[in-house]
């Protein structure tokens, strides 16, 4: 049980940096990226060829390089940010919303075609493997899971350190004020690309260390344990943590991971139907994300109001901050303004 | 008042898809001026706009700000000029609050770099500390102090047209192009909103103000440009146009205010 948990803990750590490298993507600057799991895998099998050994026919990868665990992750994270500077260069330029959405889904599903059937490059659909214990600490099995746990728990602190840092930095109010509004930020000398580029490569950054923690936890990886679509999970794990809050990210992605995607597997399946258990979880993710956009759409801990600092900070509030309802009541003028306005929150 | 010409427009020209909204349009603003620029519904102030704050690609022509083309320039790096506009509604930034909107309007562009968000976080939280006070203080100026760490979607329709102004004033700009201030405004405001302009003007500003209140025009403007089927038509003080035969038939005549 111990090791159960271990392993799901490790798992919501994991996705926790990947969300919050989405979060910044979409948080922050409003782009729904959809090939951010595909800057994951990257990382993941970019971390294994990096410090497996040679491959050894029938296999056949890439490098197989031997390098030390952290310096394959470095390098594996700088190859994840200048592929996203390529799809980002594409996608973002001249396309926004649901064109942004469409060019940045083709480019993960051809990147998620070509890596399964492309054999050279890793291995096609068997995938790459063989990477345990990276850091050479000869633990046993048990002990160096409990081990990892830690270290990535270490990794997505300094992560939110560094997430937090720019989120409340003049750069993370001007990203946000692109997202919001980019006519007005380029009436302010803002250059709408160039915000959404930066933090775009940023956000693919944070997705290609969790591929680099999760490589020396599962060891192995092939086309079956990611596909594209898995984005979604993480799309509501913001969603219920609160979008464009790191805080919040984090603790989404923790319930999403720990109380719908494990805990989800204990729902029994009839031996006649074994993949119901699995939609089901689906369904349930599905369920979670249309009711948090009903009764709680800004998350449960929303994004931070920048204020002068004159007012108590609330780290819980009682009314949806962006609410469709608060919106549609505040832009209506016949109201007035000192009642429709929400309480200020954290 | 200075006679130095900041913006000059020469032979503009721009069509869309064969409806032509400006025609070799073109004028000059002279430096420390409030001009009107007026004219009927579809004579192309609107795109003249545009075309100026790069928003559109003129056809053919040229804008110079200060001496220099500004035609191929992004919006942003026309911005970094020192020209502001605005649009026909208020566009707030609407997650953030009143007081960060006026911060972005006023903050400095070389503090939102990567870098210095990572490694020098505490001196820029110091240097943003320092701007507090102005900020509150404009904030006072436009009323908006009371509603100043709300999110600034919730603020009424003629607050968001205060915030827009206080935006301005923080931003500085050397010229100000205010398209359409009035639109859904009540007099009480339509007075503050003329002042504010009075105010951007004292403080150094250049403004062009789109608008079709025309007494609205005559008491705050120095200077009309009269503009019908994309062109000038005529550009003076609003006395003098009273009585241009042009004018009156292109606009004046038509309208019953």
């Amino acid at each position: 049980m111990l090791q159960y948990w271990t392993a799901i803990l490790t798992e919501a750590t994991i996705f926790s940096v990947l969300a919050l490298g989405i979060d910044m993507i979409w948080g922050w600057s409003g782009s729904f990226d959809l090939s951010a799991y595909a800057y994951f895998a990257l990382g993941v099998y970019m971390t294994i060829v990096m410090t497996v050994g040679k491959a050894k026919s029938p296999t056949e990868f890439i490098l197989g390089w031997h390098l030390p665990y952290l310096l394959a992750v470095g390098i594996a994270v700088i190859v994840v940010v200048a592929f996203a500077a390529i799809i980002g260069a594409v996608a973002l330029r001249n396309l926004r919303d649901i064109y942004f959405s469409i060019t940045t889904l083709g480019a993960v599903w051809a990147i998620y075609y070509f890596v399964e059937n492309y054999t050279p490059l890793f291995n096609g659909y068997n995938g790459v493997y063989g990477l345990f214990d990276p850091m050479g600490l000869g633990l046993s099995y048990n002990a160096y899971h409990y081990y990892f746990l830690g270290f990535c728990l270490v990794a997505l602190f300094l992560a939110y350190l560094l997430v937090m840092r720019l989120s409340r930095s003049p750069y993370g109010r001007m990203v946000r004020a692109v997202r919001d509004d980019e006519f007005a930020a380029e009436v302010y000398g803002r250059n709408v690309f160039w915000a959404k580029y930066r933090t775009y490569l940023f956000g693919a950054g944070l997705a290609g260390l969790a591929g680099g923690l999760f490589a020396a936890y599962i060891g192995a990886f092939n086309s079956l344990d990611w596909a594209p679509t898995e984005i979604f999970v993480l799309y509501a794990a913001i969603l219920v943590g609160g979008r464009g809050n790191p805080r919040g990210v984090i603790l989404g992605s923790f319930i999403v991971y720990v109380g719908f995607v494990e805990m989800t597997r204990y729902i029994p399946s009839p031996a006649a139907r074994p993949e119901l258990g699995p939609a089901l979880r689906q369904v349930m993710i599905g369920l979670l994300i249309i009711l948090m956009l009903k009764f709680r759409p800004s998350g449960l801990i929303p994004e931070r109001l920048g204020t002068d600092g004159t007012e108590p900070r609330r780290l819980w509030h009682r009314w949806p901050a962006r609410g469709l309802a608060v919106a549609s009541l505040a832009q209506d003028e016949s109201m007035p303004s000192s009642t429709t306005i929400p309480e200020s929150e954290s | 008042m200075s006679t130095n010409v900041l913006l000059e427009l020469e032979g503009l020209s721009k069509s869309f898809g064969g409806v032509v909204a400006v025609k070799d349009c073109s004028m000059t603003i002279r430096e420390g001026t409030v001009v009107g620029l007026i004219g009927p519904n579809g004579a192309g102030k609107s795109s003249v706009v545009d075309l100026v704050s790069g928003f559109e690609r003129p056809d053919s022509g040229s804008v110079k700000f200060d001496g220099r083309e500004l035609v191929g320039r992004r919006p942003d790096q026309i911005s970094r000029r020192g020209l502001i506009r605005t649009f026909q509604s208020p566009r707030e930034w609407r997650d953030l609050s009143v007081i960060d909107n006026v911060r972005v309007g006023r903050s400095e562009l070389q503090r939102e770099t990567l870098w210095r968000s990572v490694f020098f976080a505490r001196r820029l939280r110091r240097e943003e500390a320092a701007d507090t006070a102005e900020l509150r203080e404009l904030m006072a100026h436009y009323n908006l102090e009371g509603v100043r760490n709300r999110r600034a979607v919730a603020l009424s329709g003629g607050q968001k047209r205060l915030l827009e102004f206080a935006r301005i004033a923080a931003a500085k700009p050397r010229l100000t192009i205010l398209d359409e201030p009035m639109g859904g405004v009540n007099p009480v405001l339509g007075e503050r909103i003329g002042n504010a302009i009075r105010e951007l003007k004292s403080a150094g500003s250049t403004v062009v103000v789109v608008e079709h209140n025309l007494p609205f025009i005559e008491s705050t403007c120095d200077e009309v440009v009269v503009m019908d089927l994309g062109t000038v038509i005529a550009q003076g003080p609003f006395e003098e146009l009273r009585d241009n035969k042009r004018v009156v038939d292109a606009y004046l005549g038509n309208d019953d205010e």
